[in-house]
């Protein structure tokens, strides 16, 4: 049986069409599912073995990225999305997605999907929307199904709020221990593996989150959200330097990613 | 309930701010803080912002208490605070603020925060309907320079145009005594009645009618109106409608003025030319520079090509891609609500040209944007005109209104340009392009490209309310500007709605739901049901089922309001229920507002009462033709003088070129544009090892995992204007043709657009100059026909904005008469496509295409008049072109490019090779060895300033592998091709004429200058 992918759209998700082509890519069956047909009941999150909340602005960011979103899924959506994650079928967020993942508490979360926020993505210390190119380096130690093998990637950040923090410093340490601090910026001229704590200078940390933090894993390694652009990397020639490079044109650096989940959900879910 | 119970009417506020650290600046106010230093030279300490809603409905205190951290504050970073000013807490803020200024908008102004907060708010508390949320911002600064008024600092941050302003000073806030808006209510309009407007009057007061309703109708078109109404068929008719007989409505004749405004039916284009040429005696008529020297070239070219689908009747000009995908690509400009506001203007802009690739055919998906903008030099240093903005904020706040624009609606800004000149001062010029995409057989068989209305199909007006904002806009933009201009044609798009609309529009194309669509732009509901009227040969609206922002609106005012994010769109009787319950789920708003029908007439009705009633023909048709003089007499120009150099001083030139803001970097500001959404950018705005060289024409491959690709480009050259506008419109296309060629475009399959912006060509008081402007006019058009022809190229859409003058203060200034050619193409194997950085040491540059001593109006000779102040002179040999050479050479070329023979190529335009050369420098880090002896073979008049810095059409510089040069050289063969030296380590650009050192730079220095200039932010 070929996974079922939910990729969410609506309300200035935009990036949806580019999110269901890699999980296509991946050998998977993408649908994009507007977010009321979820909440009127016309469609149910249990048909499905992934959930995708793509990028884009949804409600414009106005009052904070994905807050708005988040609220739609918190309340409206709140025993779906919970059964959803409880079940164990794999849920990621980019970009805006994962600023909704943030705020509706889903990550870095917590065993019992309390659905409480604990961390959040303020504005980029430039203070303004940015697209540029960075590397990102993922912990091999990591439960994270989805960056399974994964040691490092180049992709295209597409942000104004993406600087990761917490209201209490100790639950870094905790998430870190976890695993859950799954992705981070990185200097691409260092060796592998070499991510560490300390904020390192703009532009290779966009918009200096702290400790580097790209992207996190909640507990269970299931539920995965990064602020760059994995998707934007399906292809050789979506690279930022490919011009320069002597390669064989294929797959993109990002699509690894998508692949992990869907075969995933192969082994352990639809058999 | 008791206490603190919501009553019918309960006012109650939340206001959020950053908790600051040094972990977690406030980046809002630093970026504040930031805009004054670079934009103003004001230094001050801090500056912090907070956001305040002002909310009032049926909402109990506890329940605003619950919202402030489950709705509008974030619980991790921002403090929240409900009926409180946060300024009243010592925690949050314990030095008091030497000046608070509070910002909201005005009554009626769209306010897309306090619209987003609304909705969180309904998710809270679904029942509570009829509420309503403002949303204003609060700016507190500390440490202002004591030679500062603290006034100065208000101006910059706050635009009277569309916001109102309470400000605390240095006392006030001792005292706490902190500003406070009311709430923006909407004034109760009073409905005017339904005018009848007798135009059996005088002449002169013909002309008042129209200007005092800001018709702008002159007197032959008032003169037509009234013959229409002395008509006795006409006014029988009429009698018979109970409509006055003699005499027209307000609805109508202000459906008339839109109509036939020069924005939407382009009277200059269409006029009458008679036109003299002083220089060779030439003296005839142009009977429509657009029929003559546009639209025959196209119809010309597409009685050979298969895949020109639908030109000049749509909302775009739509080609076939390949069997399954049909492209199209549309430019606009909104050059006069971006000089009121640049931001809401800027942004309409953009949103409203990705309305027009919705509305192409049956409904075309935006996949791309690209910017174009003309304003004053942003270091600008003489007066302003009272009413005008300094050009340094026009840039800021049109940048971030197209920012926001694109961004929001998910549709990437692949390419653009920046131009400066001082004539932009007075109106600055916004073009937005858009290109879209839509499958070529829809499933039920119809080509998307045609429209296919039918009487009977009910109209459907979808996305926002109409309000009394956008009133006139289509008419004033026909006029100049001036002080008294109006706030109402100014609006703020809203991109979200529009998104929305987007989503569900696209999805209702693909259901087959939609049979005829447009966009409502310019003239509202008047032109867009007016002009599909034209389709099925009459419509009846009924403006009493329109949704409104408020009550109160006159009826010729909902007409012609142009209020944003809205659609008409035609759709079967027997389809209405599907299509409103798919606007019901994406939580769009479609209303039935009349339908189609072949009555022969546009009736608009309220209720019962008819307030129009137009013939179609009489519409559409019944404009007189404009009757204009031209005459052409070249103008002089002082001689450039060249200052006296050597190796080094040549060098030093070329520095303070690179720095000049037409050639410097504008990579900070095009950074935070979205340029890869959809991830389809194959060649982005920037390239080179450290992704800061910049490209030419943008390459992107829109369907995912497909290696067919679409090449997007533009051309724009204001400055040869000056000389000879024909050289300017030339030069505009073969720069885009150029750029396109630099990444390997297929030339078997281009197309084109013209989008003029021309100063008032038509004689006058105020224009005494209007005959030699609209020489110009007729000359740059020439070119268009020439070039465009020779270069198989057809233009497939375009548009003009032909009175880019602004009066103010008694002073008028015209922009330069500017051509912008934007063109799209195909790239058949994006794996192949070109970047412009030199790829590694040891490749061999060449440069194609003749060199010739054209530094007229050269980016060069403007640096050196402006170094001298004035004394050195603009004049010698503008750019001539000689298409047959140059498409040779772009044949050979792009070949050579499909034989992956070809590392790099990159444009020659301002600045000529010499600025080139250092471009494709910085994208590798390296220097360059280069002997240019071989440039000189072509012309014996080449001088170096000529070879180094000439501006000459048709060249390219190249660079190659050692390993594919012979192959190479064979393939450009019959073309000129001049190998000039290496790419060679480290950091140094040497250029010899033959044994003589001509030019020495350092490549690092070069590109510190380049970057410095517009450089708008602190990284």
């Amino acid at each position: 049986m070929i996974p079922k992918v939910a990729v969410l759209s609506g309300f200035g998700i935009n990036c949806e069409s580019e999110t269901m082509a890699v999980f296509e890519m991946a050998g998977a069956d993408a649908s994009k599912i507007h977010v009321n047909r979820l909440v009127n009941g016309e469609l149910n999150l249990n048909d499905y073995h992934i959930m995708a909340i793509p990028g884009g602005f949804s409600f414009g960011d106005h009052l904070g990225s994905g807050r708005l979103m988040g609220n739609r899924l918190r309340f409206g959506l709140r025993e779906q999305v919970r059964n959803f994650v409880k079940s164990g079928k794999p849920v990621i967020g980019i970009c805006n997605g994962f600023q909704v993942l943030v705020k509706m508490g889903l990550l870095p979360g917590d065993e019992d999907v309390s659905l409480t926020q604990t961390a959040s993505l303020a504005l980029n210390d430039s203070g303004h929307y940015e697209n540029r190119w960075v590397t990102l380096e993922f912990d091999s130690q990591s439960n994270c199904i989805w960056t399974k093998g994964m040691t490092r990637i180049r992709v295209p950040v597409r942000h104004g709020e993406g600087k990761f923090v917490t209201a209490d410093k100790k639950l870094l340490d905790e998430w870190s221990k976890l695993g859950q601090l799954v992705v981070k910026y990185i200097d691409p001229t260092t060796e592998y593996p070499s991510s560490r704590d300390e904020v390192l200078p703009y532009p290779i940390s966009p918009n200096q989150s702290w400790r580097n933090i790209a992207g996190v894993c909640d507990p269970s390694g299931l539920v995965f959200g990064l602020m760059p652009h994995p998707e934007a990397n399906h292809s050789t020639w979506l690279g930022a330097t490919w011009t320069r490079e002597d390669i064989e044109h294929g797959e993109g650096e990002g699509m690894k990613i998508f692949r992990n989940a869907v075969n995933y959900v192969k082994k352990n879910i639809v058999n | 309930m008791g206490e603190g119970d919501g009553s019918p009417i309960s006012e109650n506020f939340v206001e959020v701010t950053t908790k600051e650290s040094s972990e977690l600046p406030d980046s809002k106010g630093n970026s504040i803080k930031n805009m004054l230093l670079m934009d103003h030279q004001i230094e001050v300490e801090k500056v912090r912002v907070s956001t305040k809603y002002d909310i009032r409905g049926v909402l109990n205190k506890f329940e605003v208490q619950k919202s402030v951290y489950d709705l509008f504050a974030d619980p991790i970073i921002e403090f929240g605070s409900a009926n409180d000013l946060l300024l009243n807490s010592d925690k949050i803020f314990p030095v008091k603020p030497h000046l608070v200024v509070q910002v909201g908008f005005k009554p009626g102004v769209t306010d897309n925060s306090g619209q987003a907060a609304l909705d969180g708010l309904l998710t809270l508390f679904p029942s509570s309907k009829d509420m309503k949320i403002s949303c204003s911002r609060t700016y507190m600064f500390w440490g202002i320079p004591a030679n500062i008024d603290a006034s100065e600092i208000v101006k910059k941050i706050y635009n009277p145009m569309i916001e109102r302003v309470g400000v605390s000073d240095r006392n006030a806030c001792l005292i706490s005594d902190w500003p406070e808006l009311d709430y923006p209510e909407l004034t109760t309009l009073t409905e005017q009645t339904l005018q009848i407007i007798d135009l059996e009057v005088s002449d002169k007061d013909l002309i008042k009618i129209s200007e005092k309703g800001l018709l702008a109708l002159n007197l032959i078109e008032m003169k037509a109106i009234q013959a229409n109404y002395r008509d006795p068929i006409i006014r029988l008719e009429r009698k018979k409608l109970g409509l006055p007989e003699k005499a027209p409505t307000d609805a109508e004749l202000e459906c008339l003025a839109q109509t036939w405004s020069e924005h939407c039916c382009h009277k200059i284009f269409a006029s009458k030319i008679h036109h003299v040429d002083l220089e060779t005696g030439e003296d005839t008529y142009i009977d429509s520079l657009f029929k003559t020297y546009i639209m025959k070239p196209t119809l010309d070219i597409q009685s050979d090509v298969d895949w020109l689908l639908s030109i000049f009747h749509d909302n775009s000009g739509v080609i076939a891609w390949n069997d399954d995908w049909s492209l199209c690509i549309k430019a606009e400009t909104h050059n006069s609500p971006s000089a009121l506001d640049p931001f809401g203007g800027a942004m309409t802009g953009i949103v409203g040209v990705n309305r027009d690739i919705l509305g192409t055919g049956l409904g075309a998906r935006p996949i791309a944007n690209t910017d174009v903008f003309c304003f004053g030099p942003p270091d600008y240093s003489g007066t302003i005109p009272e009413g005008l903005f300094h050009p340094s904020r026009v840039f800021r706040g049109v940048h971030a209104g197209v920012r926001a624009g694109g961004n929001e609606s998910g549709i990437p800004t692949v390419n653009g340009a920046i131009v400066f000149d001082e004539r932009y001062l007075g109106k600055p010029l916004v073009y937005c392009g858009t290109v879209g995409i839509m499958p070529r057989v829809l499933l039920d068989g119809r080509e998307s490209h045609d429209k296919t209305p039918k009487p009977g199909n009910i109209i459907y007006m979808v996305g926002g309310k109409v309000g009394s904002d956008g009133i006139h806009g289509a008419t004033f933009s026909s006029l100049e500007l001036t002080e008294a201009s109006p706030s109402s044609a100014v609006q703020i798009g809203d991109p979200i709605t529009q998104k929305k609309m987007i989503d569900m529009v696209l999805e209702a194309r693909d259901l087959g739901l939609i049979q005829v669509i447009t966009d409502n732009g310019a003239g509202g509901l008047s032109s867009s049901v007016g002009e599909l009227a034209e389709l099925t040969g009459g419509a009846e609206l009924d403006l009493a089922a329109v949704p409104l922002k408020q009550s109160g609106l006159s009826k010729w005012e909902i007409l012609v309001s142009e209020s944003q994010e809205r659609m008409t769109i035609g759709i079967d009787p027997e389809d209405c229920q599907a299509f409103e319950k798919l606007a019901e789920l994406h939580e769009v708003e479609a209303t039935a507002v009349g339908t189609f029908t072949d009555s022969g007439a546009f009736v608009v009705r309220y209720d019962e009462e008819i307030v129009a009633h137009l013939p179609i023909s009489f519409l559409h048709d019944g404009c007189p033709q404009l009757q204009l003089e031209s005459e052409w007499k070249p103008p002089k120009h002082s001689p450039i003088i060249f200052p006296l150099s050597n190796h080094k001083l040549m060098g030093e030139i070329l520095l303070r070129l690179m720095a000049r803001p037409n050639v410097a970097s504008k990579e900070w500001w095009v950074r935070s544009y979205d340029h890869e959404v959809i991830a389809q950018t194959v060649i982005k705005p920037f390239c080179g090892i450290n992704q800061d060289a910049p490209g030419d024409a943008a390459v992107i491959a829109p369907i995912q995992g497909k290696t067919q690709g679409a090449v997007i480009s533009n051309g724009i050259v204001p400055r040869y204007s000056d000389i000879d506008a024909y050289a300017m419109a030339a030069a505009s296309i073969d720069e885009a043709l150029r750029n396109a060629v630099c990444v390997g475009v297929d030339l078997d399959l281009i197309a084109g657009l013209d989008n003029f912006c021309w100063p008032d060509p038509v004689e006058s008081v105020k224009t005494p100059d209007g005959r030699y402007k609209l020489a110009q006019l007729v000359r740059a058009n020439r070119a268009l026909d020439e070039v465009c022809r020779a270069y198989n190229l057809p233009c497939i859409s375009g548009k003009d904005s032909m009175k880019n003058d602004a009066t103010l203060g008694g002073e008028k200034i015209s922009v330069p008469p500017t051509l912008l050619f934007s063109l799209i193409g195909n790239h058949s194997d994006v794996r192949k496509a070109v970047s412009s950085d030199f790829k590694e040491v040891g490749d061999l540059i060449y440069l194609v295409g003749e060199t010739h001593q054209e530094l007229g109006a050269s980016e060069l000779a403007f640096m050196l008049r402006d170094e001298s102040n004035g004394k050195s002179g603009i004049g010698g040999q503008v750019p001539k072109i000689n298409t047959s050479r140059n498409l040779s050479l772009y044949r050979s070329l792009t070949k050579a490019m499909s034989k992956e023979l070809v590392s790099s190529a990159h444009d020659c335009s301002d600045a000529g090779l010499a600025a080139a050369i250092a471009e494709c420098c910085f994208g590798c880090d390296s220097g360059v060895d280069l002997d240019i002896s071989d440039l000189f073979n072509a012309d014996a008049n080449l001088d170096n300033w000529g070879a180094l810095f000439g501006e000459s059409l048709g060249r390219i510089l190249v660079s190659v592998n050692p390993k594919n040069s012979e192959m190479f050289e064979n393939s450009m063969q019959g073309n000129e091709c001049n190998y000039l030296g290496k790419v060679i380590p480290g950091d140094e650009i040497s250029i010899t004429n033959s044994k003589v050192q001509i030019l020495t730079a350092s490549m690092s220095e070069l590109k510190d200058s380049w970057k410095s200039t517009l450089n708008g932010g602190r990284n």
